[in-house]
């Protein structure tokens, strides 16, 4: 599934009112890049060039310098990923309590490696640094939300959830 | 400890609003100091209570903010460090999800003390729902005017721009965060010039962690002779400890500097889970050196754990039961450093990778004894020789794991990984071996093209 380069800048310029808004927060125009970056992102699902570009105009800098941003950041994906990112953590305390088998098993179920997609989109998997929620090691994040205390049923049961 | 201190809302439903928060007597402390203190005796008043940068490196908070060029021209700027990340540590977490009116008060508290209009929380990008509840609070506070032009009805301005960061470790380094929040690649700046004389925009800049600047509103409130008298001698007040692994309650704990390790785990994080022996705690998130069962009668506060010859750090206190395998925590922890690595130093950039290949090698069941050796001179090799502390950050785990858990990691090395009890996860060649083609050597992270 390909999108057209043009309705990919209609649904940009849909978010310039916002982004007028955001630049005029900061004391400088480039210090809105990351921030423009997540807005591009959230609305197209992943930073595609005609994104680099719409944030590089924004915020007067050559697209390559973006490109560079773009790259040393791992929240900004640069292909489609699915519809629920799946963070799972691998934090030393989340491997205290046995995040691996819990990763073999949302592996498994998935039937994906670290960095792959499923075939019908639903689902991306991440091996992620440490989320910063050790009291509920093992966890993960999916999309935007952290879930907690995992073992197999609840992922099941949060998996199944999101469709 | 009697009463909690910046943990008393954590568990108050909705506190993060600010009619809840107001209710428990949030901005009282500001209001009365910024009309009837000057800016000079707020900066001496954090000075005396010995509050210290609770973000990792513990330094004297209103020796930094007395650091700024006294008859600057140039604005400064006030930004506060929220990009939580180092492995073990989840307590700026629950600040900013829980209390952030508590922070949006200090940081009114210290922007008067500075001289500061303008102040930039900069918050890791995964923290989803701790930003939409601290953008909820700073968009309430400005409603009320306790944020914006002339704040409680003085003449003094005060701008709060909540900025999202997007995974990167190395931007809770200060002056990684800087270039992040300029909108480039986190790589940390040389120094000096410090952030105090050029920092953001070039401009004079405080940065300070969460947690510390939530202590400035009760420093004021209680005085800075009670804060320090929470504390230990040259560490004041009260911290919030993140214990995490085998114990029985893990969760953030708010206790005062200098209680001991052992008090810790045992009373209040409830002991070993399933009443397991303790075999080692690392103190201070993923970069501090470890700690065997036997040194753990060490005080928790700066001074304390720097003389037991490892670090406080972000206080991110990770416990380990006799079942854990150190080959296997050292493989993690080589992992995350290599991982997050942001290649601009030579050290670092190779040294992390090269061992990490070492360390995944043994851990395989491939490695021979001399491997052991080849880490520490390549540890030897990162420390003290980058432009930031992450390579020595990267070595210490190698070095203190190594050094004193050697006989099990010859043990690992001369059986192939087989002779170790490890009850927890047990080794699978296969599933053990990481996705390494998704290692970008840059230390950014990205998905592969498909």
């Amino acid at each position: 599934m390909t999108i057209k380069t043009a309705d990919l800048k209609a649904a940009l310029a849909s978010l310039d009112a916002e982004a007028a808004k955001i630049v005029a927060k900061y004391d400088e125009k480039r210090a809105a890049t990351l921030t423009l970056l997540h807005l591009g992102q959230d609305k197209i699902g992943h930073v595609t060039p005609e994104v680099e570009e719409w944030v590089a105009r924004w915020t007067d800098q050559p697209v390559v310098r973006i490109r560079a941003v773009v790259t040393f950041y791992s929240m900004y994906h640069q292909a489609p990923v699915g519809r629920h990112h799946i963070r799972f953590c691998m934090g030393t305390p989340c491997v205290l309590r046995g995040c691996e088998k819990l990763l073999d098993h949302v592996k498994t179920k998935l039937g994906i490696e670290n960095g792959q997609t499923t075939p019908d989109g639903r689902f991306s998997l991440e091996e992620a640094e440490c989320l910063c929620a050790c009291e509920g090691a093992p966890m993960m994040q999916a999309g935007d939300d952290y879930h907690l205390d995992l073992d197999d049923k609840k992922i099941d049961s949060i998996l199944e959830k999101l469709k | 400890m009697s009463e909690p201190i910046l943990s008393r809302n954590f568990s108050v439903p909705e506190a993060w609003k600010l009619s809840v928060a107001e209710g428990r007597g949030a901005y009282q402390t500001a209001k009365t100091v910024l009309t009837t203190m000057k800016p000079e005796d707020v900066t001496n008043a954090v000075l005396a209570s010995n509050l210290r940068g609770l973000g990792g490196a513990g330094f004297p908070t209103g020796k930094k903010w007395q650091f700024l060029p006294k008859d600057g021209k140039k604005p400064v700027y006030l930004v506060i460090n929220a990009d939580e990340g180092e492995p073990g540590t989840f307590k700026d977490r629950y600040i900013l999800e829980r209390d952030p009116h508590q922070l949006i008060e200090g940081i009114l508290l210290a922007a008067y003390a500075i001289g500061s209009k303008k102040a930039y929380i900069y918050i890791r990008g995964e923290y989803v729902l701790p930003y939409r509840h601290l953008q909820a609070a700073v968009d309430e506070a400005y409603a009320r005017n306790y944020l914006g032009k002339g704040v409680f009805g003085t003449g003094i301005d005060v701008d709060l721009v909540v900025h999202r960061g997007a995974g990167a470790y190395i931007c809770g380094e200060e002056t990684a965060l800087l270039n992040s929040l300029e909108g480039w690649k986190g790589y940390p700046r040389l120094k000096p010039p410090f952030p105090a004389i050029v920092g953001l925009f070039g401009c004079p800049t405080i940065i300070n962690n969460v947690e510390t600047i939530a202590c400035v509103p009760h420093i004021l409130k209680n005085g800075a002779e009670w804060f320090a008298a929470l504390g230990s001698p040259g560490n004041g007040g009260t911290h919030l400890f993140s214990v995490s692994g085998h114990v029985e309650k893990p969760g953030v704990h708010e206790l005062p500097m200098g209680t001991t390790l052992r008090d810790m785990i045992f009373k209040h994080a409830g002991g070993i889970s399933g009443g397991r022996s303790l075999k080692a705690v690392i103190p201070g998130g993923i970069s501090a050196k470890i700690l065997t069962a036997s040194e753990i009668d060490v005080k928790m506060d700066y001074d304390s754990l720097r003389a037991a010859g490892t670090m406080l750090g972000s206080a991110g206190v990770m416990v380990m039961d006799e079942t854990t395998c150190i080959v296997k925590m050292l493989y993690y922890a080589a992992k995350f450093f290599a991982h997050e690595s942001c290649g601009q130093c030579s050290p670092c950039r190779e040294g992390t990778g090269w061992a990490f290949k070492i360390v995944k090698r043994i851990y395989r069941g491939e490695g021979a004894v001399r491997d052991l050796d080849e880490l520490l001179k390549i540890a030897r090799g990162m420390e003290g020789r980058t432009i930031c502390v992450f390579a020595d950050a990267a070595a210490w785990p190698i070095q203190s794991y190594i050094g004193k858990f050697r006989a099990e990691f010859e043990e690992y090395i001369r059986s192939k990984g087989t002779a170790l009890a490890r009850p927890v996860s047990p080794y699978k060649p296969q599933a053990a071996a990481p996705a390494v083609s998704t290692l970008v050597r840059s230390g950014a992270r990205r998905l592969p093209e498909r």
